[in-house]
């Protein structure tokens, strides 16, 4: 299978999962090639791997909790599971659901804690 | 499964190592700005980071006060998140092992530090590049 050197593996891959939340089929690779962990709909996630990469035990749900900022400005998803409280961080994908990303991103903003009015003078 | 109200209020964690042992110090000093911070804060009784800049030590596992990470890296803000209640949380990366944890922020927090941390995801060229695709 010499032509298929050049097709991009998120083609070639048929595998699927179900996502946990909303049920939604996922191909196993996202648009641009890398491996999702996440669901691209609902950005939920599943507890299978622990930080060192190798397999947990917990299998439950994780749900998205925070944009982080890469230096190099990429976002990534901090994910927290429902269950035993790990907080892992993943990657976004192009696919992602921007609706729930700048929900995410913005949240911290709609309920400050203080008043945000002062900072309108610096 | 149903989808139950979260209380307003939520207590805190009970903390098994109470601060105040005998010869225990009361302040800490940060491990990055190197300030001299009491560990009585208001509205919290779990300060785990500098007022100042935010920073923290990687010692907790996972419960507040247990001593049990074995790693003492130092640990820099990585974001903010919101409970459901309303809360501020800051998520702390450890620079040694790439662990995350979350801590609630404290009364006297920097607020001009906390709104750094905010704005991040907005301030980036990520949204940028997007705004100029769309037109």
């Amino acid at each position: 299978m010499s032509s298929n050197k050049d097709i991009p593996r998120s083609v070639l891959s048929t595998e699927t999962f179900r996502c946990v939340r909303c049920g939604l089929s996922v191909t196993a690779h996202s648009p641009d090639g890398a491996r999702r962990n996440h669901c691209p709909g609902c950005l939920h996630s599943l507890h299978v791997r622990d930080r060192d990469g190798g397999p947990s035990e917990c299998r439950s749900r994780m749900a998205p909790i925070s944009i982080a900022v890469l230096r190099d400005g990429d976002w990534m998803i901090v994910h927290r599971c429902a269950r035993c409280g790990v907080l892992t961080s993943s990657p976004i994908s192009g696919d992602d659901n921007q609706l729930i990303l700048m929900r995410m991103a913005v949240r911290p903003l709609a309920q400050p804690p203080f008043p945000l009015e002062p900072f309108g003078d610096l | 499964m149903a989808r139950r109200k979260q209380p307003r209020h939520r207590p805190q964690k009970r903390k098994e190592a109470r601060q105040g042992w005998p010869g225990r110090r009361d302040t800490f000093r940060c491990a990055g700005c190197r300030l001299d911070v009491p560990l009585d804060a208001p509205g919290t009784a779990h300060r785990n980071h500098c007022p100042h800049c935010l920073t923290s030590l990687h010692l907790d596992a996972r419960v507040p006060g247990d001593r049990r990470a074995g790693c003492r890296g130092r640990m820099v803000p990585l974001s903010l998140t919101v409970r459901p209640d309303g809360e501020w949380m800051i998520i702390h990366h450890c620079l040694a092992c790439g662990e995350l944890g979350a801590n609630r922020i404290a009364g006297d927090d920097n607020a001009l530090a906390l709104l750094r941390l905010a704005t991040r995801p907005l301030a980036g060229t990520r949204l940028l590049a997007g705004a100029r695709r769309a037109g």
